[in-house]
């Protein structure tokens, strides 16, 4: 009695919080602003309109098909045509038919497999559970047929995304940037997704973060960061969902950076004042000028916004899925050098050799991550010149230092295999650089071998002294 | 309207005497208290816990028998005065010195129990000559480090010592303890099903011990709100046999010295 008055109680309190977020459904991805913001304001809303086609909303995303995502699917052919209605049965074997009961359904994506659409991919616009039919967003241009075999996908990508909304987003944001409600406390920064860019990979420099790579950061956590592991509070098909979710996440923060990055050249957001003085046009003639331009550019089929897009995502695919591959992970073709005092020794002298592994720039003679590199200005190769603070930056334009390997913290990973791939393969989207080309891999294991070794090298008490600033001394715990 | 003041106060104390009879007559109903301890020391905490139980409910029922007798006489005569006790020396000495010996017997009684459970000298030597596993919260997980095989844990970090995150195992039938650290801020290193309850404090190295008397795996989690992700601090602890135990130490050796040519017994037990 007193649990159903409770519940009723809950039930109008909900209602009446539901009620003060009415907006929540209109809620948009965030622009990239770092970005976006030299881009001319309506090119920038060509952007979102686009993006917001593909992707859909926050709390209504959409599974676009061509995108190497795991989006969870269900199989079935069509029964019969009712005008724009297309009446449907599921394949029960082969779909999840309790999810597709949902409204959300709506902005699920449909392939079809057969038949005259083959290959068509659309978005639909309902789903009505009772008749079983469906309309698409766009009239279909030739009408299925009976039989007519489809997919329609979206499940992973719904589960995904209420599992990273409860669990990840406080810190990695609605839109992936690593910037969410928390993120501002932490140091280091949360990842932001929108370069595509993962850090801790198995494949080899120019490849993506696999699934199971970034499943295993849910998995292990990343040491020394407030990263922490997920596993056993979330189950093995939590944390594909969100590894999937999170691709997504990535892969739509690409593509915007790429459109704004193209639209820049043309559609500068101070073009219009710019021409202005140079030519006799007023600046509401040239604004006038660029909506039209951008209006052509958005409809031209054969080299205009389309066709950026498809060459783009083209590309965009075939890294990500390139990542999925065996071919892509580095797997050392030697075994592990014994680690024996000579091998640490060999390794040690490639570490300080400054035209060699030249680790020593970075990270110090000792391995402190106090190498010359941290006290210089920095080259910035995106914005050109140079970064207005000395030390190291990364893909993200974040202050970065080189591990202090005195402390034995390994955010990829503490075995020989992920201190290889470090090695072999850099660090993506930081300083720290492949050597696999100049490094034989057996030296490679040397400096494996040197490296976790570090941390119980006998350190001559003054130079101890001289580092405690540091106050602690090298135990794990919570690194900066 | 004295009347229902005296129903009233009748009526409650006679429902939570129903429903704890009914609770812990029929446990499958999961309104009385969680199952049997795992732990022979957790079996013996709880026995202290219903022993202050049974004092409190005969209290309860005493004073709530003397309330509703004063209510009920009250409430039938309204020409008797109430009686003014204010001042009188022995019931003050009786009230006084009834509970005191209560507490003090509580005290004393519980004082082996505490001993076994706190204090490191009490532990049993098996347990406090060979911690197992060093563990340290941090937000918002459990880092969990073990000697290599064969080895003793050390204070600091050894280059072979063995790693893992959330997943605590110890072998069952054997007093095994831990030592509790924290990197951050401050947690509690909590064990419901074995009734082990500790603070972890930054700065401190605190030893906990325990012997799972059943194999399984137990939640394992943290009791002590530290701060926004307090809730993902869930891990398990996994007691097995002993044989079981030393597979999962010599597996978590071979993932650990993995180079991608040795045979990884299994690359990532959690990929599984
Ligand atoms: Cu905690």
């Amino acid at each position: 009695m007193i649990a159903r008055v409770w519940q009723l109680l809950v039930v109008v309190l909900a209602g009446a919080v539901a009620g003060c977020a009415e907006d929540a459904s209109k809620m948009r991805f965030a622009q990239n602003a770092a970005i976006a913001n030299p881009v001319h304001r309506k090119a920038r809303a060509v952007v979102e309109k686009t993006l917001e086609e593909h992707f859909g909303t926050p709390l209504d995303s959409v599974a676009w098909l061509k995108l190497p995502v795991n989006y969870g699917k269900a199989e079935g052919k069509v029964k019969s045509v009712d005008g724009r209605s297309v009446i449907v049965d599921f394949n029960a074997e082969t779909s999840d038919l309790e999810s597709l009961k949902s409204p959300e359904l709506s902005r699920a994506g449909l392939l079809f497999t057969s038949g005259a659409n083959q290959g068509e991919s659309f978005l639909l616009a309902s789903y009505d559970p009772s008749e079983k039919s469906f309309e698409t967003l766009l009239p279909l241009k030739t009408a299925p047929a009976e039989g007519d075999q489809f997919v329609v996908a979206g499940q992973n990508l719904r589960h995904g995304r209420k599992l990273y909304a409860r669990h990840c987003q406080h810190c990695h944001g609605i839109n992936g940037d690593g910037d969410g409600t928390t993120a501002k406390y932490l140091n280091p920064r949360p990842r932001d997704y929108r370069l595509g860019i993962f850090k801790f990979t198995s494949t080899n420099k120019d490849t993506k973060a696999s699934h199971d790579d970034l499943k295993r950061i849910l998995s292990y956590g990343i040491p020394g960061t407030y990263m922490p592991s997920f596993v056993p509070m979330l189950k093995d098909n939590e944390l594909a969902v969100i590894v999937e979710y999170i691709r997504w996440l990535a892969m739509r923060g690409e593509l915007e950076v790429q459109l704004l990055k193209d639209l820049k050249n043309d559609y500068a957001a101070d073009r219009a004042r710019k021409e202005a003085k140079e030519s006799k046009a007023s600046t509401s003639e040239i604004e006038n000028q660029i909506a039209k331009q951008l209006e052509e550019y958005v409809a031209n089929p054969t080299e205009g916004l389309a066709a950026f897009i498809e060459t783009v995502t083209g590309d965009m695919v075939s890294a990500w899925e390139g990542a999925e591959t065996a071919d892509t992970v580095i797997m050392p073709p030697v075994p592990r050098v014994p680690d024996t005092v000579a091998s640490r020794e060999r390794g040690k002298a490639l570490f300080v050799k400054t035209d060699g592994g030249k680790c020593i720039n970075c990270h110090g003679p000792t391995g402190r991550g106090n190498g010359f590199q941290t006290e210089d200005f920095q080259k910035n190769d995106a914005a050109g010149g140079f970064y207005e603070k000395r030390g190291l930056h990364d893909a993200w334009d974040q202050p970065i230092k080189p591990r202090d390997l005195t402390r034995g913290i390994y955010r990829g990973g503490r075995r020989p295999i992920d201190i290889y791939r470090r090695i072999s393969q850099g660090i993506k989207g930081t300083p720290m650089p492949p050597v696999a080309a100049t490094v034989k891999p057996e030296q490679i294991w040397d400096l494996v071998n040197y490296v976790l070794s570090v941390p119980f090298e006998s350190v001559p008490r003054k130079a101890a002294k001289a580092h405690s600033v540091a106050g602690q001394p090298s135990e794990h715990g919570n690194a900066n | 309207m004295r009347k229902f003041w005296c129903a009233f106060f009748v009526f409650w104390p006679i429902v939570a005497i129903i429903y704890s009879i009914v609770a812990s007559m029929t446990p499958s109903l999961g309104w009385w208290f969680p199952g049997a301890s795992v732990t022979e020391l957790g079996q013996r905490i709880d026995n202290l816990f219903y022993l202050i139980l049974y004092i409190v409910t005969a209290v309860f029922i005493g004073t709530q028998i003397a309330l509703v007798y004063v209510l009920w006489r009250a409430s039938h005569s309204k020409d008797e005065r109430a009686w003014f006790s204010h001042g009188s020396h022995s019931l003050e000495v009786i009230w006084s010195v009834v509970p005191s010996v209560i507490l003090l017997f509580l005290a004393l009684y519980q004082m082996d129990v505490w001993a076994l459970f706190r204090v490191q000298a009490y532990f049993p030597k098996e347990a406090r000559d060979a911690p197992i596993a060093e563990v340290t919260a941090r937000q918002f997980e459990w880092r969990i480090r073990y000697p290599a095989p064969g080895k003793k844990l050390q204070l600091k970090p050894q280059p072979d010592d063995l790693y893992d995150v959330n997943d605590l195992h110890a072998p069952i039938n054997r007093a095994v303890m831990i030592q509790l650290r924290s990197g951050d801020v401050q947690h509690s290193f909590f064990l419901p099903h074995l009734r082990v309850k500790q603070d972890a404090i930054p700065g401190q190295i605190i030893p906990i011990w325990f012997k799972a008397e059943k194999q399984g795996i137990f939640e394992l989690t943290c009791a002590e709100l530290c701060g926004w992700g307090h809730y993902k601090m869930r891990a398990q602890l996994t007691s097995e046999r002993e044989v079981e135990y030393e597979a999962y130490l010599k597996k978590l050796q071979a993932d650990q010295n993995y180079d991608g040519h040795a045979t990884p017994s299994a690359v990532a037990k959690k990929d599984e």
